[in-house]
């Protein structure tokens, strides 16, 4: 993102508004969860299929792609949809942040 | 502790001396939430940044759903409290009550974990008390999931 909405002036913030989604149309964002060294792989596992409703293999998939590489999408779309997975997710102890599909 | 899936429930036995530390502890994480010391790693970890690469953004993030975050995580840890068999004894939980004593678990966990500087590569001291009782948590943690996806 260019600019944090709380120091660009409130006009100027909804054209660059309107200039990202005509710029990128197919690109939304992101939810991403990061490794860390405390949540156990079941757990998180677990926490996958309830917040989205995966099934099993895919929240297990997903787990495993944020123990081996780090981190993993989990979930993509509109930016107010991804802060409310994030903070979903940060509600189950997760260490998920929002970001624009790359 | 031990536990056993009945159909739909689970039936989670506890033992006396695991009500009181469980006690304890539910009563410290409940007053770290009280306080919420933003400098506290514990809390920066319970309530981390929503964004990696912009600090206004986080800061915007933080401002709208912290305060629900702390709200629910106080209402669990009350809600796992009054189900606490003051003596010891059987709980039946269904998977909604379940999943609420894994989450309140699991922020103890990131709680002992944070404090003792859980990491993936060094393995904790077994003579340690705090690591105990982090690996009690992280094994009573673990039969819960288990048992609640089996």
């Amino acid at each position: 993102m260019a600019n944090a909405p709380t120091v660009t002036p409130q006009r100027q913030s909804e054209i660059e508004e309107i200039v990202e989604s005509e710029l990128d149309p197919d690109r939304p964002w992101v939810t991403v969860v990061w490794n860390d060294p405390v949540n156990l792989m079941s757990y998180v596992t677990h926490v996958f299929m309830k917040v989205f409703g995966y099934p099993k293999d895919k929240a297990t998939s997903l787990m495993l792609d944020v123990h081996h590489k780090g981190r993993a999408i989990v979930s993509s779309g509109p930016r107010e949809r991804m802060e409310s997975d994030t903070a979903t997710l940060h509600g189950y102890g997760l260490w998920a942040t929002v970001q624009r599909d790359s | 502790m031990r536990v056993r899936r009945k159909g739909e429930l689970l039936r989670v036995d506890f033992h006396p001396s695991e009500v009181e530390l469980l006690g304890v502890l539910l009563d410290d994480l409940e007053s770290l939430l009280a306080g919420l010391d933003t400098d506290d790693p514990v809390v920066q970890r319970l309530f981390p940044d929503g964004y990696t690469d912009d600090a206004g953004a986080s800061a915007e993030f933080a401002s709208l759903v912290a305060g629900d975050l702390r709200d629910d995580r106080a209402a669990r840890i009350g809600a796992c409290r009054a189900e606490l068999p003051p003596r010891g004894g059987q709980v039946s939980l269904d998977a909604e009550a379940a999943d609420r004593w894994i989450r309140v678990i699991n922020d103890l966990r990131l709680s002992v974990g944070t404090r003792i500087g859980v990491t993936e590569e060094d393995e904790l001291d077994p003579t340690d008390q705090a690591a105990a009782l982090y690996h009690w948590l992280s094994a009573t943690q673990e039969i819960l999931v288990e048992h609640l996806m089996a």
